[in-house]
């Protein structure tokens, strides 16, 4: 009955779609803050393999996470 | 002016002053977590939330109009039934604040509707099955989803950056939290000002002002835009407060989570058409920050107290909802509402007036 009742794929669809958003993101920029606080580590003592794998890691992560925010923003424009 | 034209008029500044409320009421979800860790400075942060709820409000207006659709037969609603409900969702909002709970206002709009419709065209005019599957079922999937989303990302988040200096981290956390309560605070501006548009929408066509398939006036969206960004702006600040420091004390990579976590919530949420309330999500998101950290981090006696309004706001709004109908339909015409109103702004003041006197009793 509650099955008639409630949307259930939109339901499974919300959940998935907010787990992955919600824990990717969060996840996502935690690396890039990682990746900062090493860059900048490695860098004032000079070991440079390590600056450049901690400064990608860092501004890979970012322009995830602005695509994760761009991706918002397109939800909320485009919402039916 | 005719008499129907006075009833409308009523109909649409009760409209604002929710919208109104409703803004002030919501503000704390998102800008409680950014307040708290000092992501942002208080009056900078709620003029922040106004103005992207200002912004949110134009995006889209896809969601207009269907505010108590599925929820109640649309052929009972008529501009005094819209009105008794927005008294009923008023009232709770502002008992609500006073009491410094979140709750729906999204939920109490609904509440009183229905109970203004129950009492108007009697309970063959309420659909069951739409409380159950608009408002009750998601009510409790929200803060649960939202829970389990802020948990999970708050355990990833220490894991990655446990060891590392609390500074940079703090600083960089911060700014993360500027941009996720920005998308919260969009968010709940293209979700919430619809409602108010959408009722200010059905009271003209069931006043036979607009066609049914007409658009929504630009005046309606305009001002229901101003309305909610100035209720932001005013800042519920006894709800930021419950927010942001009694259900946990949080860092600031708690209060990216949290927000991240009712970000995505929404998002989800509004993307793929399942509706969810944006306050049970961010509390929800706010205690599985909380608990993800440490399950007694979490102050379960203040949660309770949050639940139990969730668990109210329905029938506590319906009730009033149906009364003010009661009420309203001893007078002829335009004079019920008048009453209701001028009592409503008076207890409104009076209010406000105990509240301040209390804050002022309080030595600093």
């Amino acid at each position: 009955m509650i099955a008639t009742i409630v949307d259930t794929n939109a339901l499974w669809q919300t959940i998935a779609g907010a787990f992955v958003a919600g824990v990717g993101t969060t996840i996502v920029f935690s690396l890039a803050i990682l990746g900062a606080a090493r860059f900048s580590e490695a860098s004032r003592e000079g070991h440079r393999l390590h600056a450049t794998f901690f400064g990608a890691l860092m501004a890979i992560s970012l322009l995830l996470t602005a695509a994760a925010i761009v991706v918002g923003v397109i939800v909320m424009t485009t919402k039916s | 002016v005719s008499e129907s034209d006075l009833i409308l008029g009523i109909v649409v500044a009760t409209a604002l002053a929710f919208d109104f409320t409703n803004g002030f009421h919501d503000t704390a979800n998102v800008v409680a977590t950014s307040i708290s860790t000092r992501a942002m400075p208080p009056r900078i942060a709620v003029g922040y939330a106004a103005v992207l709820n200002f912004a949110g409000a134009f995006i889209s207006l896809a969601v207009a109009a269907t505010v108590a659709k599925d929820v109640v037969d649309a052929g009972a609603i008529t501009p005094t039934v819209i009105y008794a409900g927005l008294i009923g969702a008023i009232a709770w909002n502002l008992t609500t604040w006073y009491f410094g709970l979140p709750s729906s206002s999204s939920h109490a709009l609904i509440g009183g509707v229905v109970g203004s419709t129950f009492v108007a065209a009697g309970a063959d005019a309420i659909f069951g099955e739409g409380i159950l599957g608009k408002v009750l079922v998601p009510a409790l999937i929200a803060p649960v989803l939202a829970f389990v989303v802020g948990g999970i990302g708050i355990v990833a988040c220490y894991r990655i950056i446990g060891r590392q200096k609390p500074g940079p981290v703090t600083r960089g956390f911060r700014l993360g939290q500027i941009l996720s309560g920005g998308l919260l605070a969009l968010a709940h501006g293209t979700n919430d000002a619809q409602k108010t548009m959408g009722v200010i929408t059905l009271a003209l066509v069931a006043n036979g002002s607009i066609s049914a398939e007409a658009e929504v006036p630009t005046w309606v969206i305009v001002s229901a835009a101003s309305a909610i960004a100035l209720g932001t702006y005013t800042g519920g600040w006894r709800i930021i407060k419950t927010m942001g420091t009694k259900i946990i004390k949080m860092d600031s990579a708690q209060g990216f989570s949290a927000q991240g976590a009712g970000a995505a919530v929404i998002l989800a949420s509004s993307h793929f058409g399942y509706p969810l309330s944006t306050t049970q999500v961010i509390a929800g998101g706010v205690m599985g920050a909380g608990a993800g950290k440490r399950i007694s981090a979490v102050r379960w006696g203040v949660a309770g107290d949050i639940v139990s309004a969730w668990l109210l706001t329905l029938p506590a709004a319906a009730a009033i909802g149906g009364i003010t109908y009661a009420f309203v339909n001893l007078f002829p015409g335009a004079v019920g509402p008048l009453i209701v109103s001028a009592l409503g702004i008076g207890l409104v003041i009076y209010a406000f007036a105990r509240r301040m006197r209390k804050v002022e009793m309080v030595p600093a």
